[in-house]
């Protein structure tokens, strides 16, 4: 169920997604695409499963100043 | 032989004459026209403050602007802080367009905290290998500002511009003019700075302090030996901070200390600060290095040792996330004016609040900021001769917010003594900004149009109201059975399933609303609209009882106030509180002190994060300014009417030059 799905990309967006993956950096086209997903998907569901510790969060804005 | 070196020359001097035509096309563009626009972008320019100096002789240059041109207050965001401020003065629409509601925001479905403007997120994939984590592709900092900037659409129009240090725009937009990121760039370990202090003093506390850490060490045979503290290593499981050691050789008479570390050595007398010292952390042997600067200050040599090192600042010469446009530009930069603070508030207030500096040792650290600044403004402002120039300072926000209570004598951290010494601190630096004016006006002729304004102005900040608390107490959150106060946890030990409002941010109440937050009761609609009434009429009354004023003097509703498609994201209701107060230090981030009300003891004693109308920031022109009441959206399309450019629909502002009604009122903040 949670194993990998290959999905079908047709040729013109393929080639696209080839030129943003290499545009941006990403080392394949694959890691592009799963990237765009994590992306969105976390738009829609939210991201519950990636969380950063409070402490962490605080330790980084206390810099801007207006935090304790 | 000879044939190859003639075509080595004949290469160099193509290369060269490449060169030279690509750098004219990046200052030339296809534009034709010779206008100028100069904007210069003061931080928390307050505008009584402003006059009183300059009724005072004190700011000659301004005074000349004032009565030559002309000068406004210039109506400031809803919240006007300055990443929302910022947002509108350079895309021309309010926080529902460009979708900056307050320095933070909150994912309504994990209720995580978060800086508004960007994040840098490591990369998603990873491979493990023993102790060793590989990261498959790179990390990226993404900007989190929606909207388009002022300077696109002159790229557009193929306008020349450049763009210095205006906040909310890391990491920067793509651009075609050279920019330099400001406030929302973060240090070299992800945080907005983070300080180090090193002491073998037995009563200071270690561990992390608010924004810095306190590292103790021993001094044995006059050597202190400790280890600078560098980003996260994600190479490594469990992403230990990267560090480099350093060794501190200190004079066991003189009160000097030699600092070694990789291949430098220097040596400071105490109360002395090195300069930028470059420093790499290898986070993974032979491959994976990444470069950034710190400064040093030696505090204290004897009797106990005292060593501040600066956050770690990416390094301008070779920056580990990008901070200019084009990408190579911060390098040149560094080449010409040698290191600069990157990070986006490079004033180290934490370190004041800390104790770690005194008020002289932060002011002296703040005049080297603006020295800094004044330095790239005093490189780059003479090579500008057409289209538009922005520059920005951000020395009167930190140092008003800093300094207020020495020059407010009504201020509860009101002192006379330091007042004698340092209550004239604002000022000085107004005079500084007075001077830059200075260098701007003689290039101002006929062709050219002025701007000078700020984002907003400033206020004391004696007392904190804790809106958490309040609504805690009457009843609007509720916390879970024998639940105990954890300020590492706010909202943890919240019971949602009963919690109808909670206070995220610094202006910013939210109700916890069904179909929007993860476990939301509140029903949109009727349910909804009345909740927020009933928290506006109760929060509007809530009184000081120490001097009967009230707390909050503006509650203004999302829906009544935004306009475009980010509207619904941000809070619902924009606390506005009156002049003195301000959210509490630690209810912004959702913790629940004891009391409502409290007196600010923190050094942060001047503030601008309350209701807009008392913070307005400040307008001034060369040229007549038409708007009787002109706001930061207008100023966006004020540039773009400067160069005959259409401002877009979504622009709600308009350009200040051209006479407006009462109709342009609504929706501009």
């Amino acid at each position: 169920m949670f194993g990998s799905h290959k999905v079908k990309i047709e040729g013109e967006l393929l080639e696209r997604a080839e030129k943003c993956a290499e545009a941006a950096g990403y080392s394949s086209v694959d890691e592009f695409v799963t990237h765009m997903l994590e992306k969105e998907t976390k738009k829609i569901l939210g991201d519950p499963g990636e969380t950063v510790s409070p402490e962490v969060v605080k330790k980084r804005l206390q810099g801007l100043g207006y935090i304790e | 032989m000879k044939n190859t070196a003639v075509w080595i020359a004949i290469m160099l001097l193509l290369c060269g004459a490449c060169g030279l035509l690509l750098s004219c096309e990046r200052a030339r563009g296809d534009w034709r026209g010779d206008h100028k626009l100069i904007i210069l972008g003061v931080d928390g320019m307050d505008p009584q403050l402003l006059t009183r100096f300059v009724q005072e002789g004190k700011m000659p240059n301004f005074a000349k602007l004032m009565q030559e041109g002309s000068f406004r207050p210039l109506t400031t965001s809803i919240p006007p802080q300055s990443p929302v401020a910022w947002s509108n003065m350079m895309t021309g629409m309010n926080a529902g367009g460009h979708g900056l509601f307050d320095f933070i925001h909150r994912d309504p479905k994990t209720l995580e905290l978060y800086f508004s403007a960007s994040r840098v997120q490591p990369p998603k994939h990873s491979i493990p290998l023993g102790g060793w984590v590989i990261p498959l592709g790179s990390g990226t900092a993404e900007q989190l500002r929606q909207g388009k900037p002022f300077w696109q659409f002159l790229d557009d129009h193929h306008i020349p511009n450049v763009v210095f240090r205006i906040p909310s725009n890391f990491p920067p937009a793509p651009a075609k003019g050279l920019t330099l990121s400001g406030m929302g760039t973060p240090d070299l370990r992800g945080t907005y700075g983070t300080f180090t202090f090193y002491t073998d003093d037995p009563t200071a506390v270690p561990g992390a302090v608010e924004g810095g850490q306190i590292v103790p060490v021993q001094v044995e045979n006059s050597q202190v030996k400790a280890k600078l503290i560098g980003p996260d290593n994600s190479f490594r499981k469990g992403a230990p901070a990267a560090q480099e050691p350093f060794t501190v050789s200190v004079d066991p008479v003189e009160s000097v200390a030699k600092i070694a570390f990789q291949d430098q050595e220097f040596v400071l007398k105490e109360g002395e600060w090195s300069g930028w010292m470059p420093i790499e952390f290898q986070l993974i042997p032979f491959f994976g290095n990444v470069k950034g600067i710190c400064r040093f200050y030696l505090k204290q040599a004897h009797p106990r040792f005292q060593l501040y090192v600066s956050p770690i600042n990416i390094d301008p010469a070779s920056p580990a996330l990008p901070i200019s446009t084009p990408s190579s530009y911060s390098k040149e930069l560094s080449e010409e004016i040698g290191e600069f603070y990157t990070q986006g508030i490079s004033e180290d207030t934490k370190a004041l609040s800390a104790g770690v500096f005194d008020d002289k040792e932060f002011l002296e650290q703040s005049h080297t900021v603006l020295a800094e600044h004044r330095a790239v403004f005093d490189k780059e402002f003479p090579k500008f001769h057409k289209g538009a120039f922005f520059f920005y300072f951000s020395s009167l926000d930190l140092n008003s917010h800093m300094m207020w209570r020495l020059m407010d004598p009504k201020h509860p951290e009101y002192d006379a003594t330091l007042a004698a010494q340092y209550g004239s601190a604002i000022e000085e630096f107004y005079q500084q900004i007075d001077q830059v004016l200075g260098e701007i006006l003689p290039k101002v002729d006929d062709r050219t149009t002025l701007l000078v304004l700020s984002d907003h102005g400033f206020a004391p900040y004696n007392r904190s109201f804790n809106l958490n608390t309040w609504l805690l107490n009457n009843g609007y959150i509720v916390r879970k059975e024998g639940a105990v106060s954890d300020e590492s946890q706010p909202m943890a030990d919240v019971d949602w399933s009963r919690t109808k409002a909670y206070g995220i941010g610094l202006n910013g109440l939210y109700l916890n609303l069904r179909g929007r937050e993860r476990e939301g009761i509140v029903n949109p609609g009727a349910e909804e609209n009345a909740l927020l009434q009933e928290l506006k009429q109760k929060l509007l009354a809530v009184r000081d009882p120490e001097n009967n004023q009230p707390v909050i003097t503006r509650m203004d509703l999302a829906s009544e106030v935004y306009q475009g498609p980010y509207s619904r994201s941000g809070p619902d209701i924009l606390v506005g509180y009156n002049r003195g107060y301000r959210a509490g230090w630690k209810t912004i981030l959702g913790d629940f002190p004891p009391d409502v009300l409290e007196n600010n003891t923190n050094p942060w004693s001047g503030d601008h994060c309350m209701d807009y109308t008392l913070v307005p920031g400040v307008l001034l022109s060369n040229r007549k300014i038409q708007a009787q009441a002109p706001a930061l959206t207008d100023i966006a399309p004020t540039i773009l009417a400067e160069f005959g450019i259409q401002k877009p629909d979504n622009m709600i502002g308009h350009s200040v030059f051209e006479a407006g009604g009462l109709s342009w009122q609504k929706g501009r903040y």
